[in-house]
């Protein structure tokens, strides 16, 4: 391997490398970082963020924005615990998916009908989501049945029931957008909406739903950080939004739409959380956390978005030029 | 009697088209938001008097001036088509910075002799330096602002909150600053705020520089058009970075109205003003999609999310009910804002 291979490959790999030093760097400072145990409690701890990124996911791949995803959580989740609470929850949970949907659906029907930016509409509906809920909980601490506690320590088949639900919507995101005449409609409208729109397909329809999807992950990845926490603050999903981009961005999502999935997105929630687990494994001071991560995000964005156009340099052809 | 039957059968288009006209054209008007918050102050009066009083009059002003000052900087930014999301956190990071230098309890610039001035110093130091860093970061390295913004926003945020507890014994705030100091935020000359003075003097320079200087034509062109810029001549990048930096610094001065005001060097300072800082510029016309906005636009949008602000607060709402109104309120800004670009497209 001479010097420009290598170069290549570490450019290539730039996430996982990085990933890499991190589990090694943490290793060696803390004997209970590097275990199974640990790892697992890793991914139960991303889930709600993965999951939420993953609808992100979509937003982006269309080149639009959504801020109102913390919003969106605090509002089902002041509605399960206030109006739904004695309802069972094979019954309670999908009628929350379905209020994150509706409040998906008001951000999609704003950006596509009335034509607002994405960014200033869900920036909007933040603080509507997040008033509307603290009106309904009067600004006090919302508490849940013992139900979802167990639901939340729950395993089944050995799988503890986090990772099931990060697991089901993965699967199906990534289904959609690899298998389905919607997944590369999707693309097609991120990579460029007018010449999608020529090629004949429903642009508006697209960017809706994408909006929808969204609300639903949001009502998802709320539900699954209730079941850890069991209740919802006035502070529950208060600037969740900027983690879920962040995991996203880091994943290799474009924020111009168009480039990106949802593994890398599952990659970027897993990777914020192991250095978040990293720092509390080596006592780290907590109010060194923020510091580390979003150093740790600048770079791999950084090296994300250099890498691009170097490895179209490193990668084009040398054709020997023989002097006559 | 309906409406339907006062017209005239043969007037009844014309008149329509004349009344639409008349519509579009005060749709379309500059003048739009300001007579918004006058009609909505005008019905605020008629509710609650107290609204009209010197009081809290200078009340409005005072928690106004210092979102202006952020929301002018930010406008600059917005024109060439980026965001700065840190500007809250410049505002917390200055604010701590500033304050650790001048405060009665062991700052460290107290032995200099002029710790006030040091102090000042550093609140613009520190917003001058982030904003550069923000704009050598997207420039340079060629990433998003929204990422390299979302990213300082967090470093400098968490930055501010580390720098008052390793600096601080109840690890929360730097009180005891200097009168002289404290003033800046709040004193008055004959019943005028200093800080009026700051704010008009920022307001002033800003709009000179974008309505008159050939670095102002450069910040719009590139909002309109970047590589149409970049091949008439325009320094791109170094034009970018400068609506950065001028975004950081504005952001300092303001943290030094808002210490002021406050007495104390807090990070908690601005942790949720990111929505009125932009929705002030984009209210008063000023696009996220880059080349348009001006200083007097993001004046009345400012103007108008702080008296119905007070307002609000003066029909004593709680909380929630504000944040949902000025989301609201916001909404409707945007969505007028499509309608009038639509209109404007149509020609």
């Amino acid at each position: 391997m001479n010097g420009r291979n290598t170069k290549l490959f570490v450019l290539r790999n730039t996430p996982v490398l990085l990933f890499l030093v991190l589990l090694a760097a943490f290793g060696l400072m803390s004997d209970r970082f590097l275990t199974i145990g640990n790892f697992v409690n890793i991914v139960i701890q991303a889930a709600h963020i993965g999951i939420i990124a993953i609808g992100m996911t979509f937003v982006l791949l269309i080149g639009g924005i959504d801020l109102s995803v913390g919003a969106n959580m605090y509002v089902v989740a002041s509605v399960l615990g206030l109006f739904l609470k004695d309802l069972p929850l094979p019954v309670s949970f999908p009628l929350a998916t379905l209020l994150g949907l509706a409040f998906g659906a008001v951000n999609g029907w704003i950006v596509t009908r009335l034509r607002v930016a994405a960014f200033i509409t869900t920036l909007s509906t933040l603080f509507v989501g997040r008033g509307i809920a603290l009106y309904f909980s009067g600004n006090k601490m919302v508490g849940f049945t013992p139900q979802i506690l167990a639901l939340g320590r729950a395993s089944y088949f050995g799988v503890p029931s986090a990772i099931w639900a990060f697991a089901a919507v993965f699967a199906a995101a990534y289904v959609t957008l690899s298998q389905t005449t919607f997944g590369r409609q999707l693309y097609a409208v991120g990579a460029d909406p007018d010449a999608a729109g020529k090629a004949g397909i429903d642009v508006r329809r697209i960017v809706f739903s994408v909006y929808c999807i969204a609300g639903v992950c949001a009502a998802i990845g709320g539900l699954v950080s209730l079941s850890q926490v069991a209740v919802a603050s006035s502070t529950f999903g208060l600037q969740k939004e900027f983690p879920v981009i962040a995991a996203t961005v880091l994943g290799g999502t474009s924020l111009f739409g168009g480039r990106g999935g949802v593994l890398g997105t599952v990659f970027g929630a897993v990777l914020i959380q192991t250095v978040e687990n990293g720092l509390v494994m080596t006592n780290a001071d907590p109010y060194l956390y923020p510091l580390v991560i979003s150093v740790i995000i600048f770079i791999a964005v950084f090296v994300d978005s250099s890498r691009t156009s170097i490895l179209e340099r490193l990668e084009r052809r040398q054709i020997r030029v023989e002097r006559a | 009697m309906s409406t339907m039957q006062a017209i005239a059968p043969g007037g009844t288009a014309e008149a329509s088209r004349r009344r639409r006209g008349l519509a579009v054209r005060l749709l379309m008007s500059e003048y739009l938001v300001p007579g918004v918050t006058v009609i909505y102050f005008l019905v605020m009066w008629a509710l609650v008097p107290a609204i009209a009083t010197t009081e809290t009059l200078l009340d409005i002003l005072a928690a106004m001036l210092p979102l202006l000052v952020v929301a002018i900087g930010q406008t600059f930014v917005l024109i060439v088509a980026g965001i700065d999301l840190s500007a809250p956190s410049i505002l917390a990071t200055a604010s701590v910075v500033g304050a650790s230098m001048m405060t009665g309890d062991g700052g460290f610039a107290l032995g200099t002799g002029v710790p006030v001035l040091v102090g000042i110093v550093a609140f613009l130091a520190v917003g001058l330096l982030i904003g550069l860093l923000n704009g050598v970061c997207t420039t340079r390295l060629g990433m998003p602002p929204f990422i390299v913004t979302l990213t300082t926003m967090m470093f400098f945020g968490g930055f501010a909150l580390f720098y008052t507890s390793a600096l601080t014994e109840d690890g929360s705030s730097f009180g005891d600053l200097p009168a002289s100091f404290v003033a800046i935020g709040q004193g008055t000359v004959v019943g005028v705020p200093y800080s009026l003075g700051v704010a008009g003097v920022v307001m002033l320079v800003a709009h000179l520089v974008l309505s008159r200087t050939v670095f102002g034509q450069w910040l719009y062109a590139i909002g309109r058009n970047p590589r149409a810029a970049a091949i008439s001549g325009v320094p791109v990048r170094r034009a970018v970075l400068w609506a950065f930096a001028i975004s950081g610094l504005c952001a300092g001065i303001a943290s030094v109205l808002y210490t002021g005001r406050l007495e104390t060097g807090t990070p908690v300072l601005g942790q949720r003003i990111l929505l009125d800082i932009v929705g002030g510029a984009v209210i008063g016309g000023v696009s996220l999609f880059g080349g348009q906005g001006r200083v007097t636009w993001t004046l009345y949008g400012v103007l108008f999310l702080s008296v119905v602000d007070k307002g609000l607060q003066l029909l004593g709402l709680d909380l929630a009910s504000v944040f949902a109104i000025k989301g609201l309120v916001i909404l409707c800004a945007a969505v007028l804002d499509a309608v009038r670009h639509r209109l404007m497209l149509r020609g």
